[in-house]
């Protein structure tokens, strides 16, 4: 049962994604991956009739998840409007990106995000579904956004709740390079 | 090698063990094998080492073997200085297998667990051996010397 689960597990992908900072509006990131991957990631379509299942205590009141500050990332479909979260989906994977707003986000920076992300689940493809695993995948995402932010790719939004630089003080003449553990 | 009162004993009663010598504080050490801990154990139990005061594991070198020490100590009434006696058992890294003595010093319970958790020893007849400091998810012995931090996301410089 458990092999089935895997396979199953890393067939779809999606993230939903809240993103652009002034009104937090969120976006579907999912795609269908039994081809190879050509192009950039694809969100797998909206379930609107999705309901929040298996959340209560019989099933253990727990969700396998990994979570740090600017990635959110939950073994379960998590409708982007209603926040319905559905745990018998647990073949799928929902990313929230920087639910937090402490960068500012265009869709491309987003894509690129998505994009690593889909590599990242293709790249573990097999692995076993555990927080050990998400938290490895959840990590390379947090160090891609370092990354992102040391190219000045994205930038830290001035107006977030809590402004407390948490991947650095903002710096001139700086990028990726000169830090050896970013990848 | 100077060997001790309870190494004589031991060897007189024939049991199978090595003297490590003394530590700082002059409390005997002795190896035992891995094989014959659980038959010994009982014997030192008898003997009246009635209370197992630490149990700790550690990597003794890399590529070398796993090492479980134990603490024993004999609780009596109206003894000041009571005997101690420290056991070591070595285990082999690609099958570290020691018998519990979990039945004999419950103390070991968590203990046991823990040494368990960091270096991976396996624990016979433990009855809930799992890990107890990292999530149960999570791969790897981390107090083993070849062991590989993952390089995962914390909070770096958040001001």
């Amino acid at each position: 049962a458990q092999d089935q689960q895997q396979q199953v597990k890393e067939e779809e992908e999606e993230a939903a994604v809240e993103n652009l900072p002034p009104p937090p509006q969120e976006e579907e990131q999912r795609r269908e991956r039994k081809t190879r991957r050509q192009g950039p990631a694809q969100p797998l379509p909206v379930q609107p009739l999705a309901e929040s299942k298996n959340m209560s205590r019989e099933y253990g009141g727990q969700w396998l998840s990994c979570t740090t500050r600017h990635i959110r990332i939950y073994a379960a479909y998590i409708n982007p409007e209603t926040n319905a979260f559905d745990q018998t989906q647990m073949d799928k994977l929902t990313l929230l990106l920087d639910p937090t707003d402490e960068f500012v986000w265009t869709d491309e920076t987003c894509q690129k995000v998505y994009d690593e992300f889909q590599d990242l689940v293709d790249h573990y493809e097999g692995a076993e579904l555990s927080e050990y695993t998400l938290r490895l995948i959840g990590s390379d995402l947090e160090h891609f956004i370092r990354k992102l932010l040391y190219d000045g790719e994205i930038k830290y939004n001035m107006m977030s709740r809590v402004l407390n630089f948490s991947m650095g003080k903002p710096r001139i003449k700086f990028n990726s390079s000169q830090i050896p553990d970013v990848k | 090698m100077q060997q001790g009162w309870l190494s004589n004993w031991l060897v007189k009663h024939e049991v199978v063990h090595r003297s490590l010598g003394f530590d700082h504080r002059g409390i005997e050490t002795l190896q035992i094998k891995a094989e014959d801990w659980d038959s010994i154990a009982v014997i030192l139990y008898v003997y009246g080492y009635n209370y197992l005061r630490s149990q700790c594991a550690y990597d003794v070198a890399p590529g070398g073997s796993l090492a479980s020490v134990y603490h024993l100590t004999r609780i009596q009434y109206g003894i000041d200085n009571p005997e101690e006696v420290c056991i070591k058992v070595f285990a082999q890294k690609d099958n570290p297998r020691i018998p519990s003595v979990f039945w004999i010093w419950r103390s070991s319970d968590f203990q046991e667990r823990e040494s368990f958790d960091m270096v991976g020893i396996s624990y016979d007849n433990h009855p809930r051996l799992k890990r107890i400091l990292m999530p149960e998810s999570w791969i790897g012995w981390p107090l083993r010397k070849d062991y590989i931090t993952p390089n995962f996301y914390e909070i770096q410089d958040a001001h």
